[in-house]
C-alpha cells in the first residue's frame, strides 16, 4: 500500500462525514457544470443571433418610403457599391411599381376605401387639381374616378417579399428566378382569385404578355393583391434600366452593422436613406449577454464554494489527525509524503464529488438554461415592443420579421453538454482540490513530530 | 554508542524562559537497556524527543556512533528517525485505519524496504512479538492494549534501528501485561543488540534495567 492508496482509503474512513462532504461538493460541482453549460449555450446563441438577426440593412433612395415620397431610384453603380461593401454577405435589390387601369388588363382585388381614395386624391393624368371656387369644369371629366392600383415588385429574390422574413409560401405552381429577365410573374392569391388566374395563365401589363409562374399566399392582404416579377423584367418593362427602389443587404454579424451603415453612408452620400435593426439586435443580445455573465459569475462562485468546502473539510481532517501526522513524521514519514497522502485524500473526495456533481449537472443544466432564457425573453419582448414600428410598409415587414426571429432564437437556446464543457468542469474540479488542500498542506508541514510525546 | 554532551533545551513561555533540560550529559553503550525516571515536568519527554531527533536542542550535542544528530538537516533527521530510531509510545500511536500488518509495513516503507519484501518482513516481526496471523489483519481498535503495544514494538523494530526510544511503554497497561512488554523489550535488547532507552515512572521496571538515569528539574543524576 503506497501513500496514494492510503490517502484514498482515508477519504472513505468515515462514511457519513465523507458522504456529507461529497454531497456538498457534488452540489457545487453540479452548479459549476450547469453554469458552464448555460454559458456555452448562451454564447453559442449570441453568436447565432448576431449572425442571423438584426443583420439586415435596408437602403432606399433618399426621400422614398414604399410608394410614398419622391426622388431618384438607386442606380446600378450604387447597387454595385453596396454589394461590394465590407461585411455585406448578400443583398437583395427590388424595384416597386404600381399598375393602373391603363397599364394592365387585371382588376385590383383591393377595395379603394376611404384610405385609398385619400391617397389618390391628387392623382390626375390630364389636369392639376382645380383651384378652389372654380365651378366652370366638371370634376368627373377632369379627374377620372380613382381606382385601386396593383403593386408590382421586381426583385432579385422573391422570398424577400415575404411578410415574416422567411420563405415566401407558393400555394401553387413554382417560384420565379429573380435573376432572369423573362416575362413571368408570381401573383398574389387574392389578385389571382379576382382575375381567375391560374398557373400558366397570361395577363397583360405594360403592353406585354406576362405568364403566371405561381400563386403565392402570404397572409397579408396588401401583398396578396400584388405581383412579384424578376427585377430585370420590371426594369425593362418600366424603362428604368438598372434602377432599384430598395436594397436589403445582410451583414455577417450584428456587431458589424453600425460600421457597415457608416461605410454605406460615406459611399452613397445623400443619395440613400439607410435603416438597420442594429438596436433591436443589440437589445436581444444584451439580455443574452447578461445571462452569460451571470452564468460566468455562477461558475466562479460555485468553484470558490467547492474550494472552500474542500478547504474546510481538509482543515478539519488535518486538525483531527494532528497526532497521526505527528506519528507518521516521528516514524520517518517526510513532510512531502504526508502532504501527498492528504492531497490524494482531498482529490479522492473531490473526484467522487465531481462524478456525482457532473451527473447532477447534466440533469439540471437543461431546465436551468431554459428557465434563465425564458425569463429574459419576456423582458426583451416588453422592451422592444415599446420602441414600436416606424417607417413604411417594407420596414415594418422587416422589423416584424426581425422580432420574430429574435424571439424564436431565444426559446431555441438548447442546453448542450459538450466534451469541452466537461473538460473545463474537470479542470475547475482539479483546481478546487488543489486550492482546497494547499492550506491544509501548510498546516501539515507545521505539525511537529515531538507533539506525539505529549502524553495527555 | 550514544554520547550526550552538555545538552540544554529552553523554551519561551508566557511566564518567561523555561529551561527543560539543563546541561545534561550521559553516555549509553550499544545494546544497553537504560531507563530514565523522574517526576512530571522533569524534562523526560524533552530529553527523549532530542534523542529521537524530533526536536533540536538549544545547545549541546548528541552523538550517535560519532554523528551529531542535533546538527543534521531536517530532511536528514527524518531519514535518521526512519532508519536509526524506533519509537514506542505510551498510547501506542498506531494508525487507526491501518491493520496491524499495514502499520508495520508503513514503517518499512519509510525505512526504504522494497515493496515486495515488506509484507513478509512485517508478518515475521509481528509473529516475533507474539501477534498471530489472525490478529495481524485486525485494526488497532480490535486489539487489546498489550497487543497494540506489541504491534508498536514490531513497528519500532522494523528497520533494525540502533536505538529504541520508549515513552512510558507500560504506562497504559496493567502490571501483568506491563511486565510482559518489559520482558519483550529486554529480550530484544539482548537478542538484537539494540540500545533501548525507556522513560518510566515505574520503579520496579526501572530497577530491572541495566542503567537508570534520574532527571530532576532538567538535571541528571545517575543512580
Amino acid at each position: 500500500m503506497n501513500v496514494v492508496t492510503r490517502g484514498i482509503k482515508n477519504a472513505l474512513r468515515s462514511p457519513i462525514r465523507s458522504g456529507a462532504i461529497i454531497l456538498m461538493l457534488a452540489i457545487s460541482i453540479g452548479l459549476v457544470l450547469a453554469m458552464l453549460v448555460a454559458r456555452s449555450s448562451v454564447e453559442a446563441k449570441i453568436n447565432s443571433v448576431k449572425a442571423t438577426s438584426g443583420t439586415l440593412v435596408t437602403i432606399s433612395p433618399a426621400g422614398v418610403n414604399g410608394f410614398a415620397g419622391g426622388g431618384n431610384p438607386l442606380t446600378s453603380d450604387q447597387v454595385a457599391k453596396i454589394s461590394t461593401t465590407a461585411h455585406i454577405t448578400s443583398s437583395v435589390s427590388s424595384l416597386s411599381d404600381q399598375l393602373g387601369t391603363s397599364d394592365t388588363n387585371l382588376t385590383s382585388s383591393l377595395e379603394l376605401g376611404s384610405f385609398g381614395a385619400r391617397q389618390q386624391r391628387f392623382d390626375s393624368s390630364s389636369a392639376p387639381s382645380l383651384p378652389a371656387g372654380d365651378t366652370t369644369g366638371s370634376t368627373d371629366t377632369a379627374r377620372p374616378a380613382p381606382t385601386p392600383r396593383i403593386s408590382v415588385t421586381g426583385t432579385t429574390d422573391p422570398n424577400s417579399v415575404s411578410a415574416t422574413g422567411g420563405t415566401l409560401t407558393i400555394s401553387s405552381g413554382a417560384s420565379i428566378d429573380g435573376s432572369s429577365s423573362s416575362n413571368v410573374a408570381l401573383v398574389g392569391t387574392d389578385l389571382a382569385t379576382k382575375n381567375s388566374l391560374k398557373v400558366g395563365s397570361t395577363f397583360t401589363a405594360y403592353g406585354q404578355t406576362i405568364t403566371v409562374s405561381g400563386i403565392f399566399s402570404s397572409g397579408n392582404t396588401f401583398l396578396d393583391s400584388g405581383i412579384i416579377m424578376p427585377l430585370k423584367t420590371v426594369q425593362t418593362l418600366t424603362s428604368q434600366a438598372g434602377a432599384v427602389s430598395s436594397v436589403k443587404a445582410t451583414v455577417d454579424s450584428s456587431d458589424n452593422v453600425s460600421s457597415t451603415v457608416s461605410a454605406l453612408k460615406t459611399s452613397l452620400g445623400s443619395a440613400a436613406d439607410i435603416t438597420s435593426e442594429a438596436e433591436q439586435a443589440a437589445a436581444s443580445v444584451s439580455s443574452l449577454q447578461s445571462i452569460s455573465s451571470l452564468a460566468l459569475a455562477g461558475v466562479i462562485g460555485a468553484t470558490i464554494a467547492g474550494a472552500i468546502i474542500v478547504l474546510l473539510a481538509m482543515i478539519m481532517v488535518v486538525r483531527e489527525r494532528r497526532r497521526e501526522i505527528g506519528v507518521i513524521k516521528a516514524i520517518g514519514g517526510t513532510n512531502s509524503k504526508v502532504i501527498v497522502q492528504f492531497m490524494s485524500e482531498a482529490l479522492t473526495l473531490t473526484i467522487i464529488g465531481a462524478i456525482v456533481g457532473l451527473g447532477l449537472g447534466v440533469l439540471v443544466s437543461g431546465p436551468m438554461t431554459t428557465s434563465l432564457v425564458q425569463n429574459s425573453q419576456s423582458n426583451t419582448s416588453s422592451t422592444t415592443d415599446a420602441t414600436g414600428p416606424r417607417g413604411g410598409a417594407g420596414f415594418v415587414r422587416a422589423f416584424r420579421g426581425g422580432i420574430n426571429q429574435i424571439g424564436s432564437n431565444l426559446t431555441q437556446v438548447t442546453a448542450s453538454v459538450t466534451p469541452q464543457t466537461f473538460l473545463i468542469a474537470g479542470g475547475l474540479t482539479l483546481l478546487i482540490a488543489i486550492i482546497g488542500s494547499a492550506i491544509p498542506a501548510w498546516f501539515i508541514a507545521r505539525v511537529r513530530p515531538a507533539e506525539v510525546l505529549r502524553t495527555e | 554508542m550514544l554520547v550526550v554532551k552538555n545538552l540544554t533545551k529552553s523554551f519561551n513561555s508566557p511566564s518567561g524562559k523555561v529551561t527543560a533540560l539543563n546541561d545534561v550529559s550521559l553516555s549509553i553503550k550499544t545494546g544497553e537497556f537504560a531507563s530514565i525516571i523522574g517526576k512530571s515536568g522533569s524534562g523526560k519527554s524533552t530529553l527523549l524527543s532530542m534523542l529521537g531527533a524530533l526536536d533540536v536542542p538549544t545547545s549541546g550535542s548528541i552523538d550517535v556512533d560519532d554523528i551529531d544528530i542535533a546538527k543534521l538537516s531536517e530532511h536528514k533527521q527524518t531519514s535518521y528517525r526512519a532508519k536509526q530510531i524506533g519509537f514506542v509510545f505510551q498510547h501506542y500511536n498506531l494508525i487507526p485505519n491501518l491493520s496491524a500488518l499495514q502499520n508495520v509495513m508503513l514503517a518499512l516503507e519509510f525505512g526504504g524496504t522494497p515493496a515486495r519484501l515488506r509484507k513478509g518482513r512485517a508478518a515475521q516481526l509481528l509473529s516475533d512479538v507474539g501477534i498471530d496471523e489472525d490478529q495481524q489483519m485486525r485494526k488497532p481498535s480490535r486489539l487489546s492494549g498489550g497487543q497494540q503495544q506489541r504491534v508498536a514494538i514490531a513497528r519500532a523494530l522494523a528497520n533494525h534501528p540502533a536505538i529504541i526510544l520508549a515513552d512510558e511503554p507500560t504506562g497504559n497497561l496493567d502490571s501483568e501485561t506491563g511486565q510482559k512488554i518489559f520482558d519483550l523489550l529486554h529480550d530484544l535488547s539482548r537478542s538484537e543488540n539494540t540500545t533501548i532507552i525507556a522513560v518510566t515512572h515505574d520503579m520496579d521496571i526501572a530497577g530491572k534495567t541495566d542503567r537508570t538515569f534520574i532527571l530532576k528539574d532538567g538535571k541528571i543524576t545517575t543512580k
